[in-house]
């Protein structure tokens, strides 16, 4: 009888710890910059990996392309968080766009150009002068070109302006001396065909010409840091940690898993070696957290756009920068 | 008939404007989501010109592929009103060619014949080339029998005389047909500038789409308005003449 009872109890035990309610996850939706890329690999690992459930946290990860503005949709409320570069979030907020940024994800723009330095001398920024530079009009390569341009007393004049599209086909005919593209993302690509072609490349680097131009980094309302600082912190843990996991070599199979599944177009191989170069661009100096805000950078992003008038009136960068407490 | 068409589009223009408004200061939304009037108004002043000879950049590329379209679909409609056949087997191609989207097939284009004119002209003229050739096809293939039958019994009856007839009996349909497709070569060019020309009002919207700059879109759509009214009213004009003139003839 005696063991009935147990019985019963310790069943009774089970069933009732079976239909206690669970903590309620809180949902808050981030979207993203671009489409599932090697870009967004943390991102996809925080939450496939329950860095978020772990925080309490039910975070939908969206993606983003061309027609999506992830600054709007946070104003708009259809989003908690977002990624952006750092021209849209100046441009955001010269307008008066209540926004924060938490964390860079990058720390050093993965804006490079390509270009063949046998067919191309280039040892430094002076030699762009006289050259065919492929530029997509209105995007932040014809900032950070432009920026280029004035650090080494180039006039426009000096160079020929080339209007690229998603058809590399100028560059590749050799019509144009330097394609723009992301280190972590075509230049993969493109480095391989050109590898299978016989041809030598290289590409010029942005930032060790002096023109630190930030990326992408995280983003949230005001509002929402004052109303939901809890939410925000837990947020950004998570993230961040998601982040570290995904770049460490040791959880690199996890990783390329996490990103495949969402991305099914590029192939494992190309992820393997996009992946090598994103952990070189987003990792801070050693010794430096994950995500840590280069404000010198930023500071020099305002400077560039303010220069170029891509930004109605100067923005106070500080202001923007926050670490919640 | 140009002063009614352009308060008709004002009065749309200014409902879509009035409502993001409302939306901005009932949201209390910034400039960046929705420009203020002030904004809208500073960025007008300062790209009217620019955006204006953009628009009729766009507006020559599309009257061009317009008329290449036109001239094409009779064509094709004559050759196709031959047999029963033949007409079938074109209206079928046509149907699953439409099928396509533009924005699939453009990069192709763009790629076999570069950002230039070429890309711009074909786009636009396939477009509204397949309703005006389904349109045509339809009209080119009926027999006006009471009219025709006069002169097949006198052996009078050509190739010629039969287009004439059917032209002259559809005449109102063929106008309407040809009114309604300028739209869509408008709206095609706009598309294969923004998808990868580098001149244009459609490449001016992607630029300052990049820039997330909805003040310069609005100018841009304004321009555009004003451009297709002005085009559609100059095609309804020159359909009205010739059906008078047909009718006094």
């Amino acid at each position: 009888m005696q063991t009935m009872l147990k019985l019963f109890f310790f069943s009774s035990l089970i069933f009732l710890s079976a239909c206690a309610p669970q903590e309620k996850l809180e949902e808050v939706n981030y979207r993203l910059k671009w489409l599932y890329n090697v870009s967004t690999i943390g991102d996809l690992y925080a939450d496939a990996q329950g860095h978020f459930a772990r925080r309490g946290l039910k975070v939908n990860v969206k993606p983003g392309g061309p027609e999506r503005d992830a600054l709007k949709e946070l104003e708009l409320g259809h989003a908690q968080f977002g990624v952006a570069s750092a021209d849209q979030v100046l441009r955001a907020a010269s307008k008066g766009a209540p926004i924060v940024v938490l964390a860079q994800l990058f720390q050093v723009n993965p804006l490079h150009w390509i270009y063949r330095p046998d067919r191309t001398a280039f040892s430094s920024g002076g030699d762009l002068k006289g050259k065919r530079i492929g530029v997509t009009f209105g995007g932040n390569d014809e900032a950070i070109l432009r920026a280029l341009l004035a650090r080494y007393g180039i006039a426009e004049t000096e160079v020929s302006l080339f209007s690229v599209r998603y058809d590399y086909t100028p560059f590749y005919e050799g019509r144009v001396d330097f394609w723009p593209l992301y280190l972590n993302a075509q230049a993969v690509i493109i480095g391989e065909k050109l590898e299978k072609a016989g041809e030598v490349y290289a590409f010029l680097s942005p930032d060790q010409l002096g023109v630190r131009f930030v990326a992408n980094s995280v983003v949230t309302t005001r509002e929402m840091l004052a109303k939901r600082p809890g939410t925000v912190k837990r947020f950004l843990s998570a993230l961040l940690d998601g982040w570290r996991d995904a770049l460490d070599p040791r959880n690199q199979e996890k990783a390329i898993q996490v990103l495949l599944e969402a991305d099914r177009e590029t192939p494992e191989a190309v992820v393997r070696r996009q992946l090598s170069v994103t952990r070189d661009l987003t990792l801070p100096p050693s010794g430096a957290e994950f995500g840590r805000i280069d404000a010198a950078a930023w500071a020099q992003t305002e400077e560039v756009m303010r220069a170029q008038n891509l930004i109605p009136a100067p923005v106070d960068v500080e202001s923007l920068l926050v670490t919640p407490k | 008939m140009l002063h009614r068409r352009f308060y008709q589009f004002l009065i749309i223009y200014g409902l879509g404007l009035g409502l993001l408004l409302v939306l901005k200061y009932s949201l209390n939304l910034s400039d960046y989501v929705i420009p203020s009037p002030d904004e809208i108004g500073r960025t007008g002043r300062a790209y009217a010109w620019p955006y204006l000879l953009a628009v009729l950049n766009t507006l020559g590329v599309a009257i061009l592929g317009h008329i290449l379209s036109i001239c094409l679909a009779t064509i094709v409609a004559v050759i196709g009103r031959l047999t029963a056949w033949i007409g079938s087997f074109i209206r079928t191609a046509a149907f699953n060619i439409q099928a396509y989207p533009i924005v699939a097939v453009a990069p192709i284009i763009f790629i076999l014949l570069g950002d230039g004119l070429p890309s711009r002209l074909l786009i636009a003229a396939m477009i509204c080339y397949f309703p005006l050739l389904l349109s045509f096809i339809g009209v080119f293939s009926e027999p006006v029998r009471e009219i025709e039958h006069f002169y097949e019994s006198t052996g009078r009856m050509t190739w010629r005389l039969q287009v004439k007839i059917r032209a002259f009996e559809n005449i109102r349909k063929l106008t309407t047909v040809i009114v309604g497709s300028a739209t869509m070569a408008m709206v095609g060019t706009i598309v294969a500038e923004f998808i990868a020309a580098t001149a244009g009002i459609g490449y001016s919207i992607r630029i300052a789409l990049y820039q997330s700059d909805l003040a310069k879109i609005l100018v841009a759509l304004f321009l555009i308005g004003v451009g297709t009214s002005l085009y559609l009213v100059s095609l309804e004009w020159a359909g009205n003449a010739i059906q008078r003139r047909l009718k006094s003839a």
